[in-house]
């Protein structure tokens, strides 16, 4: 899981283009979407496809994706639970 | 007749409900819907979702690309029987040719030679040479209000004077990066397009070209009277409306106001009506707070879909219907209302006498774009715009390849080039880190230019509007979103590039940096896309008050330049561009800016044309004359041809710089020579080295002509107040 944690936030400052932030700096527990990082809904649909694209797992209903998306530790949580083979 | 209209003489219309007025009306009469699934182009995976398309045009053909045979068809129809060609073109446009671009991308076509009709500018060249017209053909690039807010710009061109027979509207063809690109936003109703239902879940990507034949001179049976339009920007999100629709509520205020009209005057309104969430909410939102009640108001887009830039025109042709046929469109596709607009949208198509329509559009950068059209019989007293006159420069800032504006004038002063790409580094350095998160090279370039402006008027407050011009846009967002699509078999596109590929979206971001909430215009005509920016802020600028930011900004791309744009050979890339802060304070200007030429169609008496909107001979000769030449490597021949012919007509020894050996080649490298005579009168002298001569002095009265040649003839006029 804290590895999971770890690939997440390394693979969203890549693909969010968080230059300022280092995995150490991005807090796992803190506010995902609408914090600090000024992450929004179409950061969101990024992190759907690469969620998708990476570990096969699918969000396609924005409760889920309120939910999922809440924090790094969240989204660890969720791809977790739901990605095939359930293999941690 | 109110005194700001002009007359809609005839109009061409070509949308999945069919060609022409009256196909197009009986499709309305029967409340049917056109949307289908996709069968344009192939996918790779997946079931077809639902999209509006032209059926009547063959998928099969790819040149010219289909956005241009869609072009043709309604401006053949808005002009047949006309006996005179229209004096301007004003298209609105987001994509261009890019369904041929995208399948030569796929068979790695290498040769330029095959792209040519890839630009947007191709399509208003296009119907130009089609329709016989030499004057300017314009192309307006606001994404899903372009159609809109190309007709905006044609009304204020003929009432300035500037213009008296326009042909205007907008068109789009399906691609796949449209159609993969709304559906990567999650904005696509796989169940068909339902505006205003309560369970509505998207629009649905369509395809089509409306076009009007606007004049000032009565035509004998004008179709009805285009009577206002209004334009602002959210400057909220590069997507979402805001959530009030405090944008729209903007737009359509300025829109009444413009056509001498109240709330109460208005008998229908055309909703932008995409059947999104959240575009319907903010807009029923918007007319709440404006109308108390709201006259009968629907959407149709549940039956043609949503076909972007060309839906603004395709709706200001219904408006046209609704009033020339008593005729109030239904909500086709719409089964129960949603409870929380307090609206209920008119559900079935009814006749009615219909004086007055405001026709809403409203896109991405948060670009709204009003229209009223009417009979006309309205009348209330309007504030008729003056004709444009120069707009006053406070401040400016350029970007080439040696750096930003002071390193640009230590290699002017030295005689150095300053062609070249500034890395990447150097941008993100200049700028915050989470502004330019999202964004890639284009809105940089274009947010950069724009606070070195802005910082350069020392404390004058932010412009409330920006005018943009790009040849090529976002090049960058635009290739990596085609390139993911298909490296990941279209399974994997990204919303991030989607959204940052159109064409307005630097000036979008430059918006939100701002909080300009002013129009919000981008323009994109190849080599000459700086030249139309300036033409359409010195017509859409208000003669009072307000300020813009006016920005050429183009970008090299490794892989597109070389393909898209002629002039770049196998060189070395450059880009770069130029910003000018305006407004109407000629009084404390540093400079005087405007258009005074923009001659088109390859006629050999251009440059007499010229040297006439210039005040012709003896007005030149009056005061010292330096001519800055914009002559694109790939139109070499024909550019010098055009320049001698009008120094020979000069017939002094005028001073000329060619400025693209210092720029490089890239489409709006103009904006840097703007820029660049801005500083040289500024500063009261210009380097004899670049000249072949002496120093040229500068004084007040001192006039720098910058030149663009080639496909067109275009004249922008600097000097001191």
């Amino acid at each position: 899981m804290n590895e999971l944690i770890e690939e997440l936030k390394t693979k969203l400052i890549e693909l969010l283009n968080l230059t300022t932030l280092t995995p150490e700096q991005f807090d796992a527990q803190a506010q995902l979407v609408g914090g600090e990082l000024g992450i929004d809904s179409i950061d969101v649909l990024e992190m759907v496809v690469m969620v998708e694209r990476d570990y096969g797992v699918m969000i396609n209903s924005q409760e889920v994706g309120e939910k999922v998306f809440a924090s790094v530790a969240s989204l660890a949580a969720y791809i977790e639970a739901n990605r095939a083979g359930g293999d941690a | 007749m109110s005194q700001g209209a002009v007359f809609i003489a005839a109009a061409g219309i070509v949308s999945p409900l069919g060609c022409g007025l009256e196909e197009t009306d009986a499709a309305l009469r029967a409340q049917r819907s056109a949307i289908a699934p996709l069968d344009v182009f192939s996918l790779l995976q997946g079931t077809p979702l639902p999209t509006g398309q032209v059926k009547s045009l063959a998928n099969t053909e790819s040149m010219p690309p289909r956005a241009h045979r869609l072009a043709r068809k309604a401006a053949e129809m808005a002009m047949a029987g006309q006996a005179q060609p229209p004096d301007t073109i004003v298209l609105g446009c987001t994509t261009g040719g890019i369904l041929t671009t995208e399948e030569l991308l796929r068979r790695q076509e290498s040769s330029p030679a095959a792209y040519q009709a890839h630009g947007l500018q191709s399509l208003a060249e296009d119907i130009a040479t089609l329709c016989q017209c030499s004057g300017p053909a314009l192309t307006v690039s606001t994404a899903c209000s372009s159609g809109a807010v190309a007709i905006a710009l044609a009304l204020n061109l003929l009432r300035t004077g500037q213009a008296r027979r326009v042909l205007a509207g907008g068109v789009d063809s399906l691609s796949r990066l449209t159609y993969y690109g709304f559906h990567s936003l999650q904005l696509v109703d796989r169940n068909g397009c339902r505006p205003l239902d309560v369970t509505r879940q998207g629009l649905a990507v369509a395809e089509g070209a409306g076009m009007l034949l606007l004049t000032i001179d009565p035509p004998e049976k004008p179709l009805a009277m285009l009577l206002g339009a209004g334009l602002s920007c959210d400057a909220y999100h590069p997507t979402a409306p805001h959530p009030e629709g405090k944008g729209a509520r903007a737009a359509m205020e300025a829109a009444l106001e413009d056509a001498g009209l109240t709330p109460s005057d208005i008998d229908y309104i055309n909703l932008h009506g995409t059947g999104t969430p959240d575009n319907d909410l903010a807009e029923t939102r918007a007319i709440n707070a404006l109308f108390s009640p709201p006259p009968p108001l629907s959407s149709i887009k549940g039956a043609t879909g949503h076909s972007l830039a060309a839906s603004g025109a395709i709706e200001a042709v219904v408006a046209s219907l609704c009033v020339s046929r008593g005729l109030v469109p239904g909500t086709v596709g719409c089964t129960q209302p949603d409870p929380a607009f307090g609206i209920t949208p008119q559900m079935s198509c009814v006749e009615q006498p219909v004086g007055t329509v405001l026709s809403n559009s409203f896109g991405f950068g948060g670009n709204n774009g009003c229209l009223v059209i009417g009979d006309g019989k309205t009348q209330h007293s309007t504030t008729v715009p003056q004709a444009s006159g120069y707009l006053a420069v406070h401040g400016s800032g350029c970007l080439t390849g040696a750096g930003l504006l002071p390193v640009t004038l230590q290699h002017l002063q030295k005689g150095l080039s300053a062609a070249g790409l500034l890395p990447d580094a150097f941008l993100a350095e200049h700028l915050p880190p989470r502004l330019i998160r999202r964004v890639k090279r284009l809105a940089r370039l274009a947010l950069l230019l724009g606070q070195e402006a802005v910082d350069d008027t020392q404390g004058k407050e932010n412009p409330a509007a920006v005018f943009m011009g790009t040849g090529w846009g976002a090049l960058s967002e635009t290739w990596d979103f085609l390139d993911r699509l298909t490296s990941s078999g279209e399974q994997f596109p990204s919303p991030t590039d989607f959204v940052g590929s159109v064409h307005n979206s630097p000036a979008g971001q430059v918006a939100v940096r701002l909080q300009a909430r002013g129009a919000n215009v981008t323009a994109s005509g190849g080599d000459y896309s700086f030249e139309q920016a300036l033409f359409t802020a010195q017509t859409l600028l208000p003669a009072t008050g307000q300020s813009a930011l006016l920005i050429g900004a183009d970008e090299g791309h490794a892989q597109f330049s070389r393909l898209l744009d002629r002039s770049v050979e196998t060189g070395n890339l450059a880009d770069g561009g130029g910003a000018l802060y305006v407004n109407r304070d000629c009084a404390q200007a540093r400079c005087l800016a405007r258009l005074a030429f923009y001659g088109r169609g390859g006629g050999h008496d251009l440059p007499e044309q010229m040297l006439a909107a210039l005040g012709g001979v003896d007005s030149l000769r009056q005061q010292p004359l330096l001519v800055f030449a914009g002559i694109p490597a790939a139109d070499r021949e024909v550019g010098d041809e055009q320049l001698s012919r009008f120094l020979d007509l000069v017939g002094e020894s005028t001073p000329v710089w060619r400025y693209r050996s210092f720029t490089g080649e890239f489409a709006s490298a103009s904006a840097v020579a703007a820029v660049m005579a801005v500083q040289s009168l500024e500063a009261g002298a210009f380097p004899g080295s670049l000249v072949g001569g002496q120093e040229v002095p500068l004084s007040t009265g001192s006039r720098i002509l910058v030149l663009g040649t080639g496909q067109c003839l275009t004249a922008m006029e600097f000097q001191r107040p």
